[in-house]
């Protein structure tokens, strides 16, 4: 009986982390799909209009705003689809860290909502000490 | 610089080949691709980190997805020890800030050496471990019992389900961090890192191992990559061929992995990294001491 009742635990367990699976999965493939695209196409729009770019993080920091990227990516700028791209790319493990949590909670899984949560919590403080300016 | 394809197309294809390399290899490409941005192209150390981190998200992605969708991942041990691996990357990359470019490239010399030797030195001793029953027989310690870490998938080379009980968290956790710190100060994934700290050191069958440090590489490398961002070190134009490379790299070379014969492929990597150490570390002479080893490239 308790062998039985276990059993049944195990496969709603199963079925319930099958849907976190294909959750997972399926923002994994979205994430490289969208920012490769992304890439490839800004790669072909530098590439046909050859300009001089600086290396230096003075140029990083005062070309790659957010206003100015918003207008680039109006007009199709390639700095601005790389911008795009990159951010994309960060965010998708991050969604899936989101999902994550979300799902264990329809789970009622508290101990894994907390587990993932500490996780979430790490990236929130790496967004407040980065933008607090760090050096 | 001039964005050409003078410059563009090299870096592309520098990073298609590290890409593919670090994927038959099995470590990923940020090993190779930080050298060649540094000895090839004279990137400054910094952006070069900054931008193999971003790639590692995109190879990650492409290659965890597989084995999430195989259900190989352990999801749950990924996200238990992704609080260690997360924590790590954050004190890594805020390390990788203050630090001199020459310190970097010394410390990114000896972790390539540290690299080949556990590579060199750990036998893939699975199958007889796997027909022991040693995976399923062992006991889990209090948290691994408590967090439910246990796991199953299918092996499809020995056509039968392989239980596992999963133990050494303590262990297991303070390797993750280590390599947390490795891939936000280096750029790098840290995946040989946390293979091996699953599987020798958590009861993990390989093939688990290997998917589930993929999943955990993705948030780890996030975390750098949002510090660098905010700090101003990634560059998108160099970011660009680098992430695009890398991953078109890695799925040619995951293709064709299963058909090499291992052992030469480790005498090829053990000549790769010794090259690839010997030429951060000549660089690093030259920038702190200016001292000029031969240069490999």
């Amino acid at each position: 009986m308790r062998l039985q009742e276990e059993k049944t635990a195990l496969s709603k367990d199963g079925k319930a982390e099958a849907k976190i699976y294909h959750g997972v999965y399926d923002v994994l493939m979205a994430g490289m799909l969208a920012s490769s695209a992304l890439y490839a196409v800004g790669m072909v729009l530098a590439l046909i209009h050859p300009h001089t770019i600086e290396l230096t993080r003075d140029y990083i920091l005062r070309n790659y705003k957010i206003n100015i990227m918003l207008e680039g990516l109006a007009h199709f700028r390639p700095g601005a689809l790389f911008f795009l791209a990159t951010v994309l790319l960060i965010l998708t493990p991050v969604t899936r860290v989101l999902i994550s949590i979300y799902a264990f909670y329809t789970e009622r899984n508290m101990r894994y909502v907390v587990v993932t949560g500490i996780v979430f919590l790490v990236i929130v403080v790496t967004v407040v000490l980065g933008r607090m300016g760090l050096q | 610089m001039y964005y050409s394809w003078n410059f563009a197309v090299p870096l592309f294809i520098a990073a298609v080949v590290a890409g593919f390399f670090g994927a038959l290899l099995g470590v990923g490409g940020g090993v190779f691709i930080v050298p060649v941005m540094v000895l090839m192209f004279h990137l400054p150390m910094k952006v070069a980190v900054a931008a193999s981190l971003v790639s590692v998200i995109a190879t990650s992605n492409a290659g965890g997805s597989s084995y999430v969708d195989q259900h190989i991942t352990n999801l749950r041990l990924g996200m238990f020890l992704e609080i260690a691996t997360t924590i790590g990357a954050l004190s890594g990359s805020i390390l990788a800030l203050y630090l001199k470019d020459w310190l970097m490239l010394a410390i990114f010399a000896v972790m390539l050496g540290f690299m080949g030797y556990v590579s060199f030195a750990t036998r893939n001793l699975d199958d007889q471990r796997i027909a022991r029953g040693e995976f399923a027989l062992a006991c889990p310690d209090r948290l691994s019992a408590y967090l439910g870490l246990r796991g199953v998938y299918h092996d499809e080379a020995l056509g039968r389900q392989v239980d596992y009980v999963v133990t050494g968290t303590t262990a297991g956790t303070s390797i993750a961090l280590l390599a947390g710190v490795a891939s936000g100060l280096l750029g790098v994934g840290g995946g040989v890192l946390k293979v091996s700290a699953m599987n020798q050191y958590m009861n993990v069958p390989m093939k688990v191992s290997v998917g589930t440090s993929k999943l955990m590489i993705g948030v780890t490398a996030a975390v750098g990559s949002i510090l660098f961002f905010l700090a101003g070190l990634i560059h998108f134009y160099v970011v660009a061929p680098i992430a695009l490379g890398t991953t078109l790299g890695a799925e040619m070379g995951t293709r064709i992995m299963n058909r090499l014969h291992s052992a030469a492929l480790k005498w090829l990597f053990a000549a790769l990294i010794t090259y690839l150490a010997y030429g951060m570390m000549a660089k690093a002479l030259t920038l702190r001491f200016h001292i000029h080893l031969p240069m490999p490239m």
